[in-house]
């Protein structure tokens, strides 16, 4: 008796476009289309942000128009076909490593079960090795033997306009971490294929607003935001008057000063928008307690590159803006501030399309006279490197109990993690200014799980795809917050800073996020300050 | 022997086939049923997790203000998950069937199936308060939304500039209002 019923209740919350099918599929994966609905895509690109990027030199964003994921017609050129064919050929061509992972994977599975999205919806398609075959299949068909001879037998499938559809679905819930090709024992990296994939994509003007906005602005005032020189320097000089009513001590920094020894980039993100700005308020309490001798640019007022996220041409453009500004003002080397994706540029792609930065000096501290020889190449040194450099050399007078409202755990951000190898610098740091505890092992270092937002998914139409993708990175986070008290979530990058918030608010809401840097400014004692009880550091209301 | 102590004997039995019901709707569930690390399966160990403290519960009649914690554990998962909300709760549900099932099974304690209306009205509570915190958690996804849009971004990335926007005003101030014609 009791049988049917259970039965029925599985049958009951089956119906409907919805993972809970309650069953094994019985299709097979190239047989299910994907269904497109508010709440689970980004919005497209706005027509005059693609027609702007398109308008510019050395950049290729063709078919601007207004469409919907949602329509069955996505307006695409009739030629579609074509030009996806022969943009993967040219890339086939272009970048030999494209060519080994579509050829190499044995589909060992090892990816599977690492990628936070998988984890977060169980959707099949969001396991890295079948998120590969969307491309890989395509690449069977047209480009192989066996694929032209054998078909479907031996994986290939025609490129459709439904597969163009899956790959819009697909390639964007990909944060190009890379947790996944930490696992793959052939060191596939999958977020070269979704970044092949997102290219492919723009060839025919499929690509989402919240990454072609923040790109062309960034082309044409130098930061996300747009903004413009004298706004970047007031909202810094708003961030020097709430630390002169904190601390009595005015800083006064330069913009765009020509000889000045080191460049200053960092997210604009710093700069206007909490908790970064508590970050950029440390920077400046930092460099002015070492007297460094530097300068902002309203330029290059931008860490960020969302051209990661869209075709190797705009990410080497908007690499190339900071070195351009390195060399308009004369400095030495350039000092890099807490950003994810501006590191993972700068350490992989930068000098096959940039560098070397023959220009520039080799990074050497005017402080401790540590030379950066790790940055011989690309003359830029991260601000983690920077400090514990500093601290390593008791060049800073820290107070540590200054930080005693926190208790801290730290996030590695993917790119500086995995990218760059930063692993040991900010914990150094951490050591030395707050009391923190570590979040389980493999959750964190290499193994860390993305914030779930990254690669300009930040944005607020997908916010449920990603609580479930930042589930991972929040589970983590709830153990130490429920086994040590811990109440902030600390990271050296301005996407993690404005994507953890929100994934912090909906999970852990007593778990607030910030820059390592607000920590050390938190701690720093200085000299002439007249600072009173700061309870909350920073962010103290007076 | 008493339903209590049937409980008991199979509480283990019970638990493993009401998590494997709870994860089969997931499309692709083997690996969340199979991992039992929390951190790398963060859906399938928290299911399981909690609905072991929840059966517990549940079979000595625990009040609805006990029941919250694991309720909330598994209801904040499935709330932003792809589930309609009946879809969310109803594996809740599913404890029911499964225990009848399982006693009835067995011949010695098939009586006891009778028994069961005190720990069916615990599910029933259980449900309901699921309910609730499904649309607590719904709530608080659009909050966040809304904390999001309100830091700022989009008012400097997705609206005109001032004097464009002022030149808006001018213009819509010249049409006549439909009262004054």
């Amino acid at each position: 008796m009791a049988v049917p019923k259970l039965e029925q209740l599985s049958k009951s919350v089956v119906q409907g476009p919805s993972l809970a099918t309650g069953a094994i599929p019985t299709k097979d994966w190239m047989d299910i289309p994907v269904h497109f609905h508010e709440g689970n895509y980004a919005y497209p690109a706005k027509k005059e942000k693609v027609e702007y990027l398109n308008s510019q030199k050395g950049l290729f964003f063709p078919n601007a128009r207004e469409w919907s994921p949602e329509d069955d017609d996505w307006k695409l050129p009739e030629n579609w076909k074509e030009i996806i064919l022969n943009g993967l050929k040219e890339r086939l061509d272009k970048f030999r490593s494209l060519k080994i992972f579509m050829d190499c994977c044995v589909r060992c599975g090892a990816c599977a079960d690492k990628c936070h999205f998988f984890l977060g919806t169980g959707d099949p398609k969001n396991m890295p090795v079948l998120r590969a075959e969307l491309l890989r299949s395509v690449y069977r068909n047209d480009f192989t033997l066996a694929g032209k001879i054998l078909g479907r037998m031996a994986g290939a499938r025609e490129m459709t306009v439904g597969v163009l559809k899956e790959w819009f679905m697909y390639s964007y819930q990909c944060t190009e971490c890379r947790r996944c090709s930490v696992f793959c024992p052939y060191g596939i990296d999958t977020a070269e294929v979704t970044m092949m994939l997102r290219e492919l994509l723009h060839l025919v003007g499929v690509g989402i607003n919240w990454i072609l906005e923040p790109a062309s602005n960034s082309n044409r005032t130098g930061n996300h935001m747009g903004l413009q020189p004298h706004t970047f320097k007031d909202n810094v000089d708003f961030l020097t008057d709430d630390i002169e009513n904190l601390t009595g001590i005015r800083i006064t920094p330069t913009f765009n000063r020509k000889g000045a020894e080191v460049l200053f980039i960092t997210p604009s993100a710093d700069v206007f928008a909490e908790p970064g700005l508590y970050t950029a308020m440390g920077y400046l309490l930092l460099f002015e307690a070492i007297g460094l001798d530097y300068t902002w640019s309203t330029y290059a007022s931008e860490g960020g590159n969302f051209g990661l996220f869209t075709n190797n041409e705009t990410m080497k453009k908007l690499n190339a803006k900071m070195y351009a500004e390195a060399k308009r003002l004369g400095v030495k080397w350039i000092l890099g501030g807490e950003c994810g994706h501006m590191w993972r540029v700068l350490h992989q792609y930068m000098d096959t399309m940039n560098g070397p930065a023959d220009f520039l000096e080799i990074p050497k501290s005017p402080i401790t006279g540590t030379v950066f020889d790790n940055a011989a190449s690309t003359k830029m040194v991260h601000i983690s490197e920077f400090t514990a450099d500093l601290i390593k050399n008791g060049k800073l007078k820290l107070d540590k109990s200054r930080n005693s409202h926190v208790k801290a755990t730290f996030h590695d951000s993917c790119n500086t993690s995995r990218a760059m190898g930063l692993l040991d610098e900010p914990r150094y740091i951490l050591d030395h200014v707050v009391d923190w505890v570590e979040m389980p092992e493999n959750t964190i270092r290499e193994q860390t799980f993305c914030c779930g937002s990254g690669t300009g998914l930040n944005t607020d139409e997908i916010m449920e795809l990603r609580m479930r993708s930042g589930l991972p990175r929040a589970n983590a986070v709830k153990y130490v917050h429920e086994k040590h008290d811990v109440n902030m979530l600390s990271c050296v990058c301005a996407i993690d800073r404005a994507t953890l918030t929100s994934l912090m608010n909906y999970w852990n809401p007593d778990v607030r996020v910030c820059g390592v840097t607000e920590l050390v400014g938190n701690a720093l004692v200085l000299e002439g300050e007249t600072r009173g009880e700061l309870d909350d550091g920073l962010r103290t209301m007076l | 022997m008493d339903l209590a102590e049937a409980f008991r004997n199979y509480k283990a039995k019970i638990v493993d086939r009401w998590v494997d019901y709870t994860l089969s709707t997931y499309q692709s569930s083997s690996f969340f049923k199979k991992e039992g690390d929390v951190f790398a399966n963060p859906v399938g160990g928290t299911i399981r997790e909690a609905l072991k403290k929840l059966f517990v519960l549940l079979s000595r009649g625990a009040t609805t203000e006990e029941m919250i914690a694991p309720l909330e554990q598994i209801m904040k998962i499935r709330s932003i998950q792809e589930f309609s909300p009946s879809q969310a709760v109803a594996p809740l549900n599913a404890v029911k069937h499964i225990t009848r099932e399982i006693l009835a099974a067995d011949k010695e304690r098939c009586h006891l199936v009778a028994d069961l209306y005190d720990f069916e009205f615990a599910v029933d509570l259980a449900v309901l308060a699921a309910f609730d915190i499904y649309m607590q958690c719904r709530e608080r996804l659009y909050q966040t939304r809304i904390r999001e849009i309100k830091t700022g971004s989009h008012i400097l990335t997705d609206s005109a500039c001032p004097s464009a926007s002022l030149k808006n005003k001018i213009v819509q101030e010249s049409i006549p209002k439909v009262e004054s014609i």
